[in-house]
């Protein structure tokens, strides 16, 4: 069989050129791999490889990890790998491109590595934490070095072309190579591009090269939601790896050249669902104090492009605003309903912000009857669709000065200093006076349209801060204690049911949720469960999950999933309240039930901790419209300094914080948890 | 063994190889045919194991014609019946003839002839990061009976030293490896054969390892003049001792460096003083300066200053690379001394 006869058998194989001697083939993608294809092509494509590698070569050094690091950053988490990374010479003058992954935040100056051997130190200049990426000084360069000129714009990318990653975390003086396709384009929210070559700590920082080796990006550790100074590094041997397109680190390389660090930018909202990828753009929450407050935006506007790209969905909105950064300014299309007239358009020009102002949760102290729904829904007023009606008002609160009373209904609401012309928005469920009262900061007055007795009044109410201690007395619903019973939720995946203390009733009538864990020792058993909780559970329509750990001597991580798995199976068989669910624990259950609420997400409304303080781990990310959660310390800890330094992280966070009265070694106290459930509602 | 090594001298391997590589075409099959063959001679390895995480199936490679299979030196060896599992599905019992327990090789023998082999051809020059290859391995034991193993194909990462270990295992080989951009690192692919796109053994896949450093998963393979030198030493029934993997260490303040207390796991080695008259303060060293480099090695703790050191031979020329201000500063020691205090 002769040569040319074998390369006619590769119907799409395309010869694109000739470099030397070799002949380099791309697309389809890995068609070598395929039977059929001769061995010649596949050696050729060694041969461009190893060219393309070496037309890069001379601008990759090594990061080194460590020490220098250290210099600046004394703590624990100093450096985040012990390995030496990679970086990319950008130009003559010694500007190197790296990741954060090599040089975390606060850390000023590195060792950089060069290919001939010697040493340079490259000191921190400019930081684009959007995209992970650091750009270092290593001045003077040594000779040999050879700055990356080529570089490949994003218009010219295609899936399927040939990648190469080169890193020098392997071996300082010979560079690492990783071959792949581009396997997609628009990643990480429009920050990357991904690639099948395997991408590690050797070679993050390094160059994702063509096969004529110019420069596609710089490869890095960018997950699709990045969280964390490490996110994305348990990605390296999947095939799924990541690199910021350089055409984007050159687009801002004056300013961090000149000492910026970019910072995401934010507009200051929150969304009515939490669900990014299918859910309408609708606004449920302005910042106060947010860019989209300056702009005009306003709960209930719907956002129909962003930048002259049309939306229809959360995740489209975010393409277009995640790769901008703070100072950036975007412009927003918005479709904004008044009353019964129709829809008008209107165009906001939002510049995009680093930070927001603390916030803490803003109410008008007025708890809602109870509506069930799904975790993120936006649960519809069964009692009254036009509405939300008042179950109770807060003792003292503000809608109780205002002379709010149990059996108002709340239908509209504005915020007494809006724009002259501008109407109330109508209220119809409680996530949307969620959202209305969420973006006004406290002491803002609100004239609220209620309708009592069949007849509209006006109620001006003043806002507040949430209240952190719950009132000594909430209304109970009397239930009956001989109708409760403990049930088990089954559900697949899970090993053993998941055991529930629920008061029988109306399958519609809303339950509350409490979580408690115990400390931990294994099956719980179901008959000592009921004894604790079931006054209290029919007292305040609560359904108690008293989870078993799977290990009996701690709780692990396993046990949150049965936990969540738990709670669907419990949505299956009776109505919930998503308003009124929250976590609790003692001793070890304590500190277990911050973790699980954290990895529960913003559906957990309160966490009870009895005897415990929050663990060391956890993170206190700072409190937002729609993650806020109130939180109670009982019992006694051995170290209460610990306690009082988490009540200072959490006020400082915006999180209320108080005190649940309890008696050490006197069980659950379930009286106490079941009617802050109830009180968790307030609005 | 000393049967073995009788009925089939050393000189012997080399004639065969020589046989066999002239019959190797240069470039001309196609991939497929050029795996087909090699798989030929990857041999599927039942043993030991099947506990605590512990896998009980591996591969290895058929490399004479009269039964020679080299693999790896693992815990599913540790069985009375090892079961060897050819390409065409004939099976084998595999007697375990010796093993070097430093590149961890062992070499199983068996009862056959005119076995397909792919020579150990030990003159071949060490491939370059880049080079492509295929891998030909029992991962996950997906194979069975006459099912072909897997192939896989990659190019060749890096060329560096092992250093790698398995929570406290330490790996006791520490010369070079070929890195694969390749997931080897597999359940059953140890031992596997590593190929080049001429159908040529280049390498034999290493064992599931993480890098000592960075902690990631290491895809590896041993260069095939390793394993030909592994093959030659056990077939001649040579004692080949584990290489002594602890690293004496030697404390710098023999040198007149004083490093700061060591509080943290990861002290970065800052000089705390430098001792009158010492070689320190001739080649200039100051306190406060940041060791980055011994003899070019990278030092990032205390500890790596001192293993370092303790990896010269009294004597050898001690050149310390130092942050001072932000600058790089290189300084000459002098020769080690011997032995700490002088002694």
């Amino acid at each position: 069989m002769t040569r040319e006869r074998n390369l006619r058998r590769v119907p799409s194989a395309v010869l694109t050129g000739l470099i030397g001697l070799l002949a380099v083939v791309v697309a389809p993608a890995r068609a070598a791999g395929q039977a059929g294809v001769p061995g010649e092509v596949a050696l050729a494509e060694e041969e461009a490889f190893r060219t393309a590698v070496a037309a890069v070569a001379g601008a990759v050094v090594r990061i080194e990890p460590g020490a220098a690091a250290a210099t600046v950053n004394a703590g624990a988490e100093a450096a985040p790998s012990s390995g030496p990374s990679t970086g990319l010479v950008i130009d003559a003058d010694g500007w190197v491109v790296t990741t954060a992954f090599a040089v975390p935040a606060d850390v000023t100056e590195t060792v950089v590595v060069f290919p001939d051997g010697s040493r340079g130190v490259g000191r921190v200049t400019g930081r684009d934490e959007t995209r992970g990426i650091v750009l270092l000084r290593a001045a003077p360069l040594p000779a040999g070095i050879a700055p990356a000129a080529a570089w490949v714009p994003r218009g010219e990318l295609a899936v399927g072309q040939w990648t190469i990653a080169v890193g020098r975390g392997w071996d300082a003086t010979a560079p690492g190579v990783a071959v792949g396709i581009l396997s997609a384009l628009h990643r990480s929210w429009g920050r990357s591009v991904q690639t099948d070559a395997a991408v590690s700590p050797s070679n993050y920082g390094g160059p994702l090269i063509d096969i004529r080796g110019r420069v596609i990006g710089v490869l890095a550790p960018l997950p699709a939601d990045t969280a964390g100074m490490n996110a994305g590094t348990e990605l390296y041997d999947s095939g799924i790896g990541f690199a910021v397109p350089l055409e984007d680190i050159l687009r801002v390389l004056p300013r961090l050249q000149a000492g910026e660090t970019l910072r995401p930018g934010i507009i200051g909202i929150g969304y009515r669902s939490r669900d990014a990828v299918n859910a309408t753009p609708v606004v449920a929450v302005c910042r106060a104090g947010s860019p989209a407050v300056r702009a005009g935006m306003r709960p209930g506007d719907r956002i129909v492009s962003a930048n002259g790209r049309p939306v229809t969905r959360v995740a489209d909105v975010r393409h277009v605003v995640a790769p901008l950064y703070a100072g950036d300014t975007v412009e927003l299309g918005l479709e904004r309903t008044v009353g019964d007239r129709p829809p008008q358009l209107l165009t906001v020009k939002v510049e995009l912000t680093a930070t927001l102002p603390p916030w803490r949760r803003t109410v008008l102290g007025i708890v809602p009857v109870r509506v069930a729904g799904g975790e993120g829904d936006a649960p519809a007023n069964a009692a009254d669709p036009a509405g939300v009606t008042v179950g109770w008002v807060w003792p003292d609160g503000p809608a109780a000065k205002a002379g709010v009373r149990p059996g108002d209904v709340v239908v509209a609401a504005l915020a007494a200093d809006a724009d002259a012309g501008s109407e109330a928005q109508r209220i119809d469920a409680p996530a949307v006076l969620a959202g209305f009262v969420g973006g006004l900061e406290p002491g803002r007055r609100v004239v609220l349209t209620v309708r009592r007795d069949g007849a509209p009044v006006e109620v001006a109410v003043e806002t507040g801060v949430v209240p952190a201690e719950p009132p000594t007395e909430v209304p109970a619903r009397e239930g009956d204690p001989a109708a409760v019973r403990v049930v088990r939720l089954e559900a697949a995946e899970l090993p053993e049911p998941v055991l529930a203390v629920v008061p029988d009733g109306d399958p519609k009538a809303p339950l509350g949720v409490l979580v408690w864990f115990d400390q931990p020792r294994g099956a719980v058993d179901g008959e000592a469960a009921l004894r604790v909780w079931r006054a209290a559970a029919a007292r305040h329509g609560v359904a108690v999950l008293v989870p078993s750990s799977a290990d009996p001597q701690r709780w692990g991580r396993e046990d949150i999933a049965a936990v969540a798995r738990g709670l669907e199976a419990l949505r299956g068989k009776r109505a919930l309240d998503p308003s009124r669910v929250a976590l609790a624990g003692s001793g070890a259950g304590g500190a277990f039930a911050w973790l699980a609420a954290e990895r529960l997400g913003p559906g957990v409304r309160g966490v009870a901790l009895v005897g415990a303080v929050i663990p060391r781990q956890a993170t206190i990310e700072p409190a937002e419209p729609g993650r806020s959660r109130a939180v109670l310390f009982g019992g006694t800890v051995p170290d209460p300094a610990v306690r009082d330094a988490d009540r200072q992280r959490l006020a400082t966070a915006g999180y209320p914080v108080g005190t649940l009265p309890v008696t050490d070694g006197a069980g659950p106290p379930a009286e106490m948890l079941c009617s802050w459930i109830e009180a968790l509602g307030v609005l | 063994m000393n049967g073995l090594s009788r009925t089939r001298p050393p000189w012997l391997a080399t004639a065969v190889v020589l046989l066999l590589s002239a019959a190797i075409p240069a470039a001309a099959a196609t991939p497929g045919e050029t795996i087909a063959g090699a798989a030929r001679s990857v041999v599927k390895i039942y043993g030991a194991g099947g506990v605590r995480g512990l896998e009980a199936y591996q591969t290895g490679v058929l490399v004479t014609p009269t039964g020679h299979v080299i693999t790896v030196l693992s815990t599913v060896l540790d069985s009375d019946t090892i079961d060897c599992v050819l390409d065409d599905g004939r099976r084998f019992a595999g007697r375990l003839i010796g093993a070097d327990p430093r590149r961890e090789l062992a070499v199983l023998a068996l009862e056959g002839e005119e076995l397909p082999a792919l020579p150990l051809a030990a003159d071949q020059p060490r491939l370059g990061a880049g080079s492509r290859v295929l891998a030909l391995s029992n991962l996950f034991g997906v194979a069975v009976g006459d099912e072909r193993v897997s192939a896989q194909h990659g190019v060749v990462a890096a060329v560096v030293p092992l250093d790698a270990r398995r929570g406290a295992y330490e790996a006791p080989y520490r010369g070079d490896v070929y890195i694969l951009d390749c997931t080897t690192n597999n359940p059953g692919s140890p031992g596997g054969a590593l190929i080049d796109w001429r159908g040529r053994l280049v390498g034999l896949l290493g064992k599931e390892l993480r890098a000592s450093t960075s902690g990631v998963w290491l895809n590896y393979a041993l260069p095939i003049d390793e394993v030909a030198k592994a093959y030659d030493d056990i077939i001649a029934g040579r004692a080949t001792a584990p290489a002594t993997t602890a690293t004496e260490r030697f404390d710098p303040a023999v040198l007149g460096v004083i490093l700061v207390p060591d509080l943290l796991d990861k002290t970065p080695p800052f000089i705390e003083t430098v001792r009158a008259g010492s070689p320190a303060a001739a080649a200039g060293l100051r306190p406060d300066d940041l060791l980055v480099a011994v003899n070019g090695r990278a030092v990032p703790s205390r500890m790596a200053v001192q293993q370092t050191l303790g990896g010269l031979a009294a004597g050898d020329p001690v050149h310390v690379t130092v942050v001072r201000d932000g600058m790089i500063v290189d300084c000459d020691l002098g020769p080690r001394p011997a032995r700490e205090g002088g002694r």
